[in-house]
């Protein structure tokens, strides 16, 4: 009954002006397998897409007559665009190596960078991409892979807070000291509260007095205002208030520690990044972080179990613990970002359950980016961010057919 | 009065009867433990967080050689939250001799019980300097990873203790916990600043450090007087601290001990007089020509650092003796001097020639053995002597109750080529067992039992099955003793 109604509400403005639909009005997409990853796979799959948004999706609705329709026949296959969330592309600063929270990478962005469209064709429809340096460079931005001006780009900026951790007393004072200069700035504001609800009160009483001779020349302190953040203690305020999340880079197992230890008692939201280098010891902690429950960021590469010649998945490994898995391309390479799916893939032969590689690249991601609720699944009330194939996504070597941006096909073609 | 009396010879009469009947450390440990238990009896069903719970760790039917001179045959040695509590025979072991019948999930304590039966259990090693052990360095506490291989070749080696840098640091490995336990950063360092560096290798070093002595001295004498002169005066003022180096006079009052480097003769010289002069205590690191001059040493009562094996002719212009000598150790700690014994190389190397470096401390002192050093001496050249050195001797480099339960367990005299070191514990912690380890556990791997089974009196005429199940045992037996 529900699907009814909806179909009815999607049909009624299509009804009207007969012929020509507005290029962002309704549609109807008739795939044969949607991989929807929010709620599995649905065959013969009909995907309503109004204003660039996904309405429905479901298994072989009916269609309103007059919607148009785009059949991609029975083999086809449908992901959500993909979204690498950790990527430098079309950037070009250096960073320092200082806690810098206050930078956003969305200023170094260049909208006329030519490989995005390379990246757009490949699937790819979502960037986070965060500023360059050591330390705590700053803060992330989420882009569309299309748009000409940087205004059409940003999907959102501050989509995460970039921080390194290294095994060093600087770099864990480096956590240690935001979180300071947000206690400072709390007792500051206290103190100025105080100091200006006492010279309200005097002005009040001040003003009673003076009542009867004439209008009040002292029109007291004035409304609040809060003294100044300064950029680091603003994003430590922001953290622990969860207006923004971190994404922590560590190498080894005992970073990780290191990292437990430099957070102390302080509850924030964070991620891990954890490049996997080629004989890396990260397992150690796998059990710790799949408990914490925490998204960890990783590259689709096999790796060795140190002094050995025994290979680990180590993607795998983190997934079963419990972590919940976010992939990026193999490199930040415009080459491996096309191949992204092909390396994927790889680890999948390697036992990495196809459904939760999958996620890796798309829900994952995007709740990285704190973009969750509107991208990375085929369900009502997405972004309308889809990839069509004609086989399996994880066949080697595959290529998008067709990629869809908000409801405009954007590569490819569809018919 | 007379009523004063009596109340003290009642309270005499208690304190008496409990050290008789439960000797000390162990009766202190059981009112800890029932203390806990009625608390936990109030908060009922309460589960306690794993890292609140109390740890207790038990080596059981070892051979302890407690590094103080005593040897215990088949003994337990009993520690709780990383304190040794008791050495000896008879000991109760929570969760195995009471407190049986709580069940796992609601003790607020957990216990960790080796067995090891035929095999020896030394204190912990410590080696007064080494390299790569831990980290890069600078703060330990901030740089160590509890996961690098070469902490774990270091405690294959018995190490767990080891100065690195200025800092005496114990090789804590991180384990795995069910929960896990957050990893105890403030527990890895024993001692910062556990040396003062100090240089009297140039005439101009030689000279301000004299100097400085000279002004520490002098402000401590004024010191002390004017500490004896403020309670007649108590407007007094404290001497002047100015040019006063605060290094100096922490040596100076004993709190740490200052090590100098210096192989010759002249320059041992130099230590030993400026020591005596000054009275303090010096740590002669590379003390090569140590033997020619120990007497002298020995009057200061110098520590010496030493390689058992160094070999340098002396120079050839002088007549007097010179150069290194296998007999150096054993002719120092004859003259009174305490020796602590290190390699050649301090780090760890997987190259090149094996056994001279940190990963063969055991073997590095044979060698002074062979020149003449007792072999109790040997041992306590890389445990207790070290450890003194480093100003934490109180704590680590030998088995008495109240210091840390570092030890390792090996299957055979340490001071034996042959031998390995089996387990290491570190803090009431298990972080090493050549067992679970890559590196030595396919070298004569340990028996997974240690005694053959009990052999089955059977006088009956039917033959066994070669592995009764354990529930038909007893029917078997039953039945036997009905036959007869």
């Amino acid at each position: 009954m529900m699907i009814l109604n909806t179909l009815l509400l999607v049909a009624a403005p299509a009804l009207s002006p007969a012929s020509t639909p507005p290029p962002q009005g309704v549609m109807a997409l008739k795939v044969g397998r949607a991989e929807t990853v929010s709620d599995g796979s649905v065959l013969h799959a009909v995907i309503l897409i109004e204003d660039g948004k996904i309405t429905m999706v479901g298994e072989d609705l009916p269609i309103e007559r007059g919607i148009p329709v785009i059949d991609l026949g029975p083999d086809s296959v449908v992901i959500p665009g993909l979204v690498n969330a950790y990527s430098r592309q079309g950037m070009d600063s250096r960073g320092g190596s200082g806690s810098e929270p206050g930078n956003r990478a969305s200023s170094e962005l260049y909208p006329a960078y030519e490989d995005y469209s390379e990246l757009l064709d490949a699937g790819i429809t979502t960037l986070g991409l965060y500023p360059a340096g050591n330390g705590i460079p700053g803060r992330a931005v989420a882009v569309r892979t299309k748009g000409d001006t940087r205004e059409e780009m940003i999907l959102k900026d501050d989509a995460y807070l970039k921080v390194i951790l290294q095994a060093s007393g600087s770099s864990k004072k480096m956590i240690r000291d935001g979180f300071e200069k947000a206690d400072k700035w709390i007792e500051k504001e206290q103190k100025e509260r105080e100091k200006w609800e006492k010279d309200k009160e005097k002005a009040d009483k001040k003003k009673k007095d003076d009542d009867k001779d004439k209008d009040a020349k002292d029109a007291g302190p004035g409304p609040y205002v809060a003294p100044d953040k300064d950029p680091e203690a603003e994003a430590f305020l922001a953290l622990r208030a969860k207006e923004l999340r971190a994404l922590i880079s560590i190498d080894t197992a005992a970073e990780y520690l290191h990292l437990v230890d430099a957070i102390g008692k302080e509850e924030f939201d964070w991620d891990l990044r954890i490049p996997i280098q080629r004989e890396s010891n990260v397992f150690y902690v796998a059990e710790m972080v799949g408990k914490r429950g925490c998204r960890v960021v990783m590259d689709p590469v096999l790796s060795l179990h140190p002094n050995t010649m025994r290979q680990r998945n180590l993607p795998n490994e983190f997934a079963k613990a419990g972590a919940k898995l976010v992939l990026t391309p193999r490199s930040d390479s415009t080459s491996d970002n096309v191949d992204w799916l092909t390396d994927v893939g790889g680890l999948v032969t390697a036992g990495l359950p196809p459904k939760v590689a999958l996620r890796a690249m798309t829900l994952e991601p995007a709740e990285v980016l704190g973009l969750g609720d509107r991208l990375g699944s085929i369900s009502a009330g997405k972004d309308a961010n889809l990839v069509f194939f004609d086989r399996d996504p994880f066949e080697p070597g595959v290529r998008p057919v067709a990629v869809m941006l908000e409801g405009q096909i954007v590569s490819g073609e569809v018919n | 009065m007379k009523l004063l009396h009596t109340k003290r010879a009642a309270f005499a009469a208690v304190l008496v009867a409990t050290f008789g009947v439960s000797l000390g450390a162990r009766a202190l440990a059981f009112d800890d433990e029932e203390k806990k238990g009625d608390e936990s009896e109030e908060a009922e069903d309460k589960s306690v967080p794993e890292e609140e719970k109390t740890a207790w760790f038990a080596v059981t039917h070892a051979d302890i050689y407690t590094g103080t001179g005593e040897i215990l045959r088949d003994a337990t040695l009993l520690a709780k939250d990383g304190k040794i509590v008791e050495i000896g025979y008879d000991v109760d072991i929570p969760g195995r001799d009471y407190y049986t019948d709580v069940p796992e999930e609601k003790r607020d304590f957990r216990v960790d019980v080796l067995d090891a039966q035929g095999m020896r259990v030394y204190p912990g090693l410590v080696a007064i300097s080494s390299s790569g052990l831990l980290g890069t360095g600078g703060d330990f506490r901030d740089s160590i990873d509890p996961f690098s291989s070469n902490m774990v070749l270091g405690l294959a080696a018995g190490i767990t203790t080891t100065g690195q840098g200025r800092s005496a640091v114990k090789l804590k490995r991180y384990v795995p916990h069910e929960p896990p336990l957050p990893y105890d950063f403030d527990g890895i360092v024993v001692r910062d600043d556990a040396f003062a560096s100090m240089s009297l290798s140039s005439g101009a070093a030689k000279r301000s450090l004299i100097e400085k002595f000279q002004r520490a001295s002098q402000y401590l004498r004024e010191y002390r007087q004017w500490e004896i002169d403020v309670k007649k005066d108590k407007e007094l003022k404290e001497p002047d601290k100015k040019g006063v180096d605060g290094t100096v006079l922490e040596v100076l009052e004993g709190r740490v001990y200052p090590m100098f480097r210096a192989a010759e003769r002249a320059d041992l010289l130099n230590v030993a007089r400026l020591a005596q002069e000054f009275g303090f205590r010096p740590v002669i690191d590379d003390c090569r020509e140590g033997w020619t001059v120990a007497d002298e040493l020995g009057r200061a009562g110098a520590f010496a650092i030493l390689s058992a094996r160094d070999r340098r002719d002396k120079d050839e212009s002088l007549v007097r003796e010179g150069g290194s000598s296998i007999e150096n150790a054993a002719i120092l700690s004859a003259a009174g001097v305490q020796v602590a014994i290190v390699p050649e190389s301090k780090g760890v190397a997987l190259d090149g020639i094996v056994g001279r470096d940190i990963m063969h401390l055991p073997i590095e002192v044979d060698f002074a053995v062979r020149g003449g050093l007792s072999e109790a001496l040997a041992v306590d050249s890389i445990t207790r002597i070290p450890a003194r050195m480093m100003g934490i001797g109180h704590r680590v480099g030998s088995l008495e109750v109240g210091k840390d339960c570092d030890l390792i367990v090996t299957d055979g005299d340490l001071l034996h080529y042959q031998t390995f070191v089996q387990y290491t514990v570190i803090d009431g912690e298990l972080v090493y067992d050549k067992q679970q380890e890559l590196y030595f556990a396919h070298i004569r791997p340990r028996p997974e039992v240690e005694l053959a089974p009990a052999a089955k009196l059977d006088a009956g005429e039917d033959a066994p099955a070669e592995e009764p199940k354990d529930d038909a045992k007893d029917e078997d037996r039953e039945e036997g003793e009905g036959g007869e």
